[in-house]
């Protein structure tokens, strides 16, 4: 079996490839990539199982999403690859998506697992909100899927064969203008060990003072439910806890006034423990805590602030 | 004047939905229908394109029991014109057979458009496929995960979100457009919009209206279970003075990081 993988970041690459030598066992893995990677870069997706390389021309990546299928689809064919395994980042879904469609190809997106079935690959992912795991048959040669795998430590081994290949594509193409980063500092909420994530139970932006201070005493980053960094924009996007966001394994997560609606359980689902503050103790959020706090966090939370501070001083 | 089109999927209420207690399988039987979220911010969107622009939107939607009352929603919204497509072996679609539909309709229905507009995912598979998947069918660039969209001058420019930020891009029209909730707010139509809306067209399809079998339609990616994800929680509930809750909850964060620092 032929696996052909992409990320559009190297360490994705390496993942995918890790992940793949552990599940599926591909007699050969190939790689494509836009850019050049550097020595240690080869070290490290040679050494998660990739064998060869292709190094294709930047323009495939830079003019837009149609172009860089176009790419892909002809390496899977030229390769007669039985799988193509794309990260799942948003533009990787996208790519996958127009990738599979130009193969004719089963494609499951933002898949948990990939398993082998006999001829087929048997997959997982999360729908209807977030709550149900479907199993999937992709029985088509190829198959497509994207996957975000976690990461893991890759011990650097023998560097791949590098080929370079142009591809003509005359895909339609989308021009890239600007691009506008976040202004505040990143945060790493999947890596973080606390987590305090606000929702729609506060009122105002200021209001969220209580939780970045809360946040501060004891070491926790801030994160939200959607409405808060979509609709509201109180937040940057990138502290977006959910099915469209980030998903975070904290050793505890305190939700504040987050009713817990499934799209932003599966965010948060593989935290240790959880702690829920809510008016409503009929709230989703009640029956995925540890501890439920049926109270106004307006009235406790300016409390539980001075308590924490006393007692982390003493 | 662009004439846009808009893809609405009509998907289970998943807010609503309870798992079986013992198979845990969704009770879909029991739950309520509802037109996709992002796919209504899709129509706001090309509401709002032809308020400005001018131009045409046609709605179109397909499944295995496509809802006329809920299509009349989105008609009601403002849509010119609809095309459903009701199949039993929609049933089972993935996204490969969605865009084969949708995109068979277009052909058939809607010789002449600008624009094809759909939520970046539905509310039930979640799999942010369709649109990319129309662009390619229709060879036509695309946008996903558009947050602000501007039309003008034969293209768009278009703000997307994505991990590290915001992108800007362009491209020429024809083109496909995903977009999130963050786009805008879709309007509550008022109770004149839904009588007017009872006189507009609603056109409802066969699979053999726009040239397909059910052999046309059949999944690639074969769903064979959906069950419900199990938590274990201690599920302990707290109610009483905010003053002894306020320090319970303290003793408990202290108690839950405290091996931490």
């Amino acid at each position: 079996m032929k696996a052909l993988v992409f990320g559009e970041k190297p360490e994705q690459t390496a993942s995918l490839a890790a992940y793949l030598s552990k599940s599926i066992q591909p007699e050969t893995t190939y790689a494509a990539a836009f850019t050049e990677y550097s020595p240690t870069e080869l070290e490290t997706v040679g050494g998660a199982g990739v064998k060869k390389i292709y190094v294709l021309p930047d323009k495939n990546w830079h003019a837009g999403p149609a172009s860089t299928a176009h790419a892909l689809s002809e390496l899977a064919k030229q390769n007669g690859v039985d799988i193509v395994v794309v990260y799942a980042s948003k533009k990787g879904n996208e790519i996958a998506a127009r990738t599979a469609q130009r193969l004719d190809a089963s494609y499951a997106s933002e898949v948990i697992s990939v398993e082998r079935s006999g001829d087929a690959f048997l997959v997982k992912r999360l729908v209807l909100g977030g709550g149900y795991v479907a199993s999937l048959l992709l029985r088509h040669r190829p198959s497509v899927v994207s996957i975000k795998p976690a990461s893991e430590n890759i011990v650097p081994g023998d560097k791949p064969v590098v080929e370079r290949l142009n591809i003509v594509s005359d895909a339609p193409e989308v021009k890239f203008l600007e691009s506008i980063k976040p202004e505040k500092a990143h945060v790493d909420l999947e890596k973080a060990g606390v987590v305090v994530a606000v929702g729609r139970g506060f009122k105002k932006k200021e209001d969220l003072a209580m939780a970045e201070e809360l946040a501060r005493i004891i070491g926790a980053e801030v994160g939200c439910s959607r409405p808060i960094s979509g609709d509201l924009k109180w937040l940057e996007e990138e502290r977006h806890i959910g099915l469209s966001g980030k998903r975070v394994r904290p050793s505890l997560y305190i939700a504040l006034g987050i009713s817990g609606q499934v799209q932003h359980l599966v965010g948060m689902r593989d935290s240790k423990t959880v702690i829920a503050v809510n008016t409503d103790p009929n709230a989703p959020m009640a029956i995925e805590s540890d501890y439920f706090f049926v109270a106004d966090l307006y009235k406790i939370l300016p409390i539980t602030i001075e308590s924490l501070k006393k007692k982390l001083v003493s | 004047m662009p004439d846009v089109v808009v893809c609405v999927k009509q998907t289970v209420d998943v807010y609503q939905l309870k798992p079986h207690p013992e198979t845990l399988a969704p009770q879909i039987g029991q739950a309520q229908w509802k037109n996709s979220d992002f796919d209504l911010n899709a129509l706001e969107e090309a509401l709002r394109i032809r308020e400005k622009h001018g131009g045409k939107v046609y709605v179109v939607s397909a499944g295995h029991d496509v809802k006329p009352l809920l299509v009349r929603e989105c008609l009601a919204m403002g849509a010119d014109e609809a095309f459903v497509l009701s199949d039993p072996s929609l049933e089972k679609a993935d996204g490969s057979a969605t865009a084969k539909v949708l995109s068979s309709i277009i052909k058939a229905k809607i010789p002449r458009w600008d624009l094809i507009l759909c939520g970046e995912a539905s509310l039930d598979q979640n799999s942010y496929q369709t649109g990319p998947r129309l662009a390619e069918i229709f060879n036509v660039p695309h946008v996903s995960y558009v947050t602000k969209l501007e039309v003008g001058g034969g293209g768009i420019k278009a703000w997307r979100a994505v991990e590290d930020g915001v992108e800007v891009v362009s491209c020429n029209l024809p083109a496909v457009v995903t977009v999130g909730l963050e786009i805008n707010t879709p309007r509550l139509p008022s109770l004149l919009m839904i009588r007017a809306a009872q006189r507009k067209p609603l056109n409802e399809l066969k699979l053999s209206d726009v040239g397909l079998t059910s052999n046309d339609v059949m999944p690639k990616a074969e769903t064979v279970e959906i069950k419900a994800l199990k938590t274990e929680r201690k599920k302990q509930k707290f109610e009483g003075k905010p003053e002894e809750l306020a320090e319970r909850l303290a003793e408990l964060i202290i108690s839950n990081v405290g091996g931490r620092r």
